[in-house]
């Protein structure tokens, strides 16, 4: 068996889960079961959001140690899924590497929605929160447009900086400046529905969700790291719409 | 009881916010439709029990418990992460609106009305998170009982 091999495909495994949207925990139960799966007698694994750390000591008493650096997230639960799928049927049926690394290469395929569905879907998004806070019907639409100029934007500030506070920072800002512009040319009538809106396609869902998952699950450091990203992006949404507001003069 | 127009509305928005966080974190298939169905009907408790008892923190405490069940159920039941039910069911309680009138009282200096906001904001966004705890761990015990008694049987 080739130890080291096996170890870089379940560490590529555990690297995709986390990127594409697991908590901790799953990462480090996967890791351990597909490792104990295959004979290890003692696997430790730490996880934490940017990195995972495994040390794995074989049957013959040989140890092998591995980490991954995780630099960026693409939240991707469909994926996730899927290698949820594919870490289950490593361990149930201990299939050769050649298998594993077919089997990886299918779960990358795992494609978005294309770039037209993902506007239609940043629209959604946007107009349905601006509806769900009390918006009426021009604000839907003015909000679902500006939910797809955001998509425009973040393609375009993602190209030259992929910061997450940059293009917070950007964002909101933009979405500020044209929520104000459109409603005082009087396209809509709530700049504060369509801002909300669009804010909700800027906010950190998931990264809350797995934080207070995390917690639960006694991953406290990596709670507390998600937790803290998600107050800094929170952040700085609002400095990207104060710089909007006090450029514009005011909220209307 | 009569539920007013506003609220309806707000609950047939609350599908579809759910819907559409679903569709962003990429999901696909019949998970989305279901995801919705999370976050409508959570909502709906979250306001039915605006009615009897009118207090946020309970409501979003509840309204949390309920979407973090049925989303553990969900994955059960369809052998899938939880975490695909539990984060687009969870969207319409995450206080975009806190943040927002937060952040604007800050800016035009009314400090009075922006302190008031950010405890509430941080209030609900606890709540929530207790909510989801309180939930998690009733369902961690009952699984954990079934598992005991499985283990019973088999050895029994």
């Amino acid at each position: 068996m080739r130890t080291k091999e096996l170890i870089t495909f379940v560490l590529d495994i555990g690297e995709q889960m986390l990127i594409s949207g697991a908590e901790v925990n799953r990462v480090e139960d996967s890791i351990t079961r597909m490792c104990s799966a295959y004979g290890a007698k003692r696997v430790n694994v730490l996880t934490i959001t940017s990195s995972i750390l495994v040390t794995v000591k074989m049957d013959d008493g040989e140890m092998y140690t591995q980490t991954r650096r995780i630099r960026s997230y693409l939240t991707n639960l469909n994926k996730l899924d899927k290698l949820n799928d594919l870490s289950r049927y490593i361990c149930d049926h201990k299939p050769d590497l050649e298998e594993i690394e077919r089997r990886i290469e299918i779960v990358d395929e795992v494609g978005t929605y294309s770039p037209k569905q993902q506007y239609g879907i940043y629209a959604l998004v946007a107009s349905s929160f601006t509806v769900f806070f009390g918006g009426d019907v021009s604000d839907a639409i003015v909000s679902a447009l500006i939910g797809m100029l955001l998509k425009l934007m973040m393609g375009f500030i993602r190209k030259i900086d992929k910061n997450t506070v940059i293009t917070n920072v950007f964002c909101s800002f933009i979405v500020g400046l044209v929520t104000i512009l459109s409603v005082s040319l009087g396209f809509g009538t709530n700049v504060d529905h369509i801002i909300i809106g669009n804010i909700m396609l800027l906010i950190p869902g998931l990264a809350l969700t797995n934080a207070i998952k995390d917690i639960i699950s006694g991953d406290t450091i990596s709670g507390l790291l998600r937790l803290n990203e998600a107050f800094v992006i929170a952040v700085s949404i609002a400095s990207g719409f104060s710089l909007a507001t006090l450029l514009m003069g005011g909220l209307v | 009881m009569m539920m007013d127009m506003h609220d309806v509305i707000q609950i047939i928005a609350a599908y579809f916010t759910s819907v559409s966080f679903a569709l962003l974190y990429n999901i696909r298939g019949n998970a989305v439709n279901l995801a919705g169905i999370g976050g409508m009907v959570s909502w709906a408790l979250y306001l039915g029990i605006g009615y009897f008892y009118p207090n946020e923190i309970v409501q979003y405490f509840f309204a949390a418990a309920l979407v973090t069940w049925y989303s553990e159920f969900m994955a059960r039941k369809l052998k899938m992460p939880a975490v695909v039910f539990l984060s687009p069911g969870i969207i319409p309680f995450v206080p975009g609106r806190g943040l927002y009138y937060t952040m604007s009282y800050a800016l035009n200096g009314e400090m009075t009305l922006f302190s008031e906001m950010g405890i509430e904001t941080v209030t609900i966004a606890v709540s929530i998170a207790a909510g989801i705890m309180a939930a998690a761990a009733i369902y961690r015990i009952v699984r954990g009982i079934e598992r005991f008694n499985k283990r019973k049987k088999r050895t029994a």
